[in-house]
């Protein structure tokens, strides 16, 4: 991996990501710290990163680098951190049912991750599944049952899905700009996940341990 | 030669993007001018504007408040200037005062801006020596404006409308 990438597109696309995903549209723009349950399942998700191979520690943090290469690395594992913490909260609905089941859903997802142990593709490839399903749910499906703006029948068809779920379904209305913002926040999120420093693959691993003859 | 100079500046980089980042979430600026006017703060350059601040002041001595927070706030765009503030302050506390009951949401907005001047105080301490005030320090407005939402029984004493506006 290339020096620039390391000590400055990575850190800068993480970090970015940790503003954009924290931010909460409506009247104001709020800045919103993960919660506790956003860093739990974050842990998990760079720890699923680690074990599928998508990330290698050692590519940013060993002792063969000099201080300030090790300094890049930890940077950009406490930004990957602090980006994957945001994002999820980001994607998790703010109250009721959604939220309790969001975060199950996440938890179990990542644990079964951790376990299963995929290749750094399939990893990726699941990640962008699940962010992807998230957001379509939250920013979709929930603020679409949670829209006030819509027409009468649509009002009707809200107050009586709302009346039948004891309220426990519907979520404060979005402002319009929040589904963007969060798209925009995950493609970055992949692209950096994407970029991480990769161990290399058991083929060019195998190939670059032959002995010359 | 060349790495180490890319990895130097993109430590710098990446820690100054990370406090930014930091500041804003503990600071949680709602416009662009508290932004700036936030980071000017920081290295000491923010002033607030002298025309916009007398164009306050002069509003706020002939009683027209809506004018002399529009004209303050106009001087103090970021919301940094603590005399600014606690004229802010002051005007929704004589707006918001009634001999027989005070406007709880005008006190609330004044709590909200003497708050933002006791912040922007160099320890907290702001006094403001004008004779046309009866409260000069920041704790006594404060304190006002806070009794001034609470409720207590003493609010129904008949003897308050004879009280004075400070």
């Amino acid at each position: 991996m290339s020096a620039t990438r390391e000590a400055i597109v990575l850190p800068l696309v993480f970090l970015t990501v940790t503003l954009l995903a924290g931010a909460r549209l409506g009247a104001g723009v709020a800045l919103v710290p993960p919660s506790l349950v956003s860093l739990v399942t974050g842990t998990m998700l760079v720890g699923a990163l680690v074990r599928s191979g998508a990330l290698a520690p050692d590519r940013l943090l060993h002792g063969s680098r000099s201080i300030l290469a090790n300094a890049n690395g930890a940077v950009v594992l406490a930004t990957l951190f602090a980006a994957a913490a945001q994002v999820l909260g980001m994607l998790t609905p703010r109250s009721g049912l959604p939220r309790f089941f969001v975060e199950v859903f996440l938890f179990v997802l990542f644990l079964n991750t951790l376990v299963a142990r995929p290749d750094r593709v399939r990893l990726l490839r699941s990640l962008a599944v699940i962010l992807g399903s998230a957001l379509v749910l939250k920013f979709v499906v929930l603020a679409s049952l949670s829209d006030p703006s819509g027409g009468r029948t649509a009002r009707v068809l809200v107050a009586l899905f709302d009346a039948a779920t004891f309220g426990t379904i519907a979520q404060e209305p979005q402002s319009p700009g929040a589904g963007y913002l969060a798209f925009f926040a995950i493609a970055l999120f992949l692209t950096g996940a994407a970029a991480l420093p990769a161990e290399p693959s058991s083929r060019e691993a195998g190939l670059s341990t032959i002995p010359p003859r | 030669m060349r790495e180490p100079v890319i990895r130097g500046a993109g430590l710098v980089t990446s820690l100054a993007y990370a406090a930014v980042v930091a500041w804003l979430y503990a600071t949680q600026p709602q416009t662009v001018a508290q932004v700036t006017g936030g980071f000017a703060s920081i290295v000491g350059a923010y002033t607030v504007d002298p025309q916009a601040m007398a164009d306050g002041l002069t509003f706020f001595r002939r009683d027209q408040f809506v004018e002399a927070r529009a004209a303050l706030s106009r001087a103090d765009p970021a919301e940094r200037d603590p005399r600014a503030q606690f004229y802010i302050a002051y005007a929704y506390y004589r707006q918001g005062w009634g001999r027989l009951y005070n406007d709880d949401a005008l006190f609330a907005k004044g709590l909200s801006a003497i708050d933002k001047a006791i912040a922007a105080a160099p320890g907290g301490r702001l006094v403001v020596e004008d004779p046309a005030l009866q409260m000069h320090s920041a704790d006594e407005l404060r304190a006002e404006l806070q009794r001034g939402i609470t409720r207590e029984w003493s609010d129904f004493n008949p003897m308050r409308v004879f009280r004075a506006r400070k």
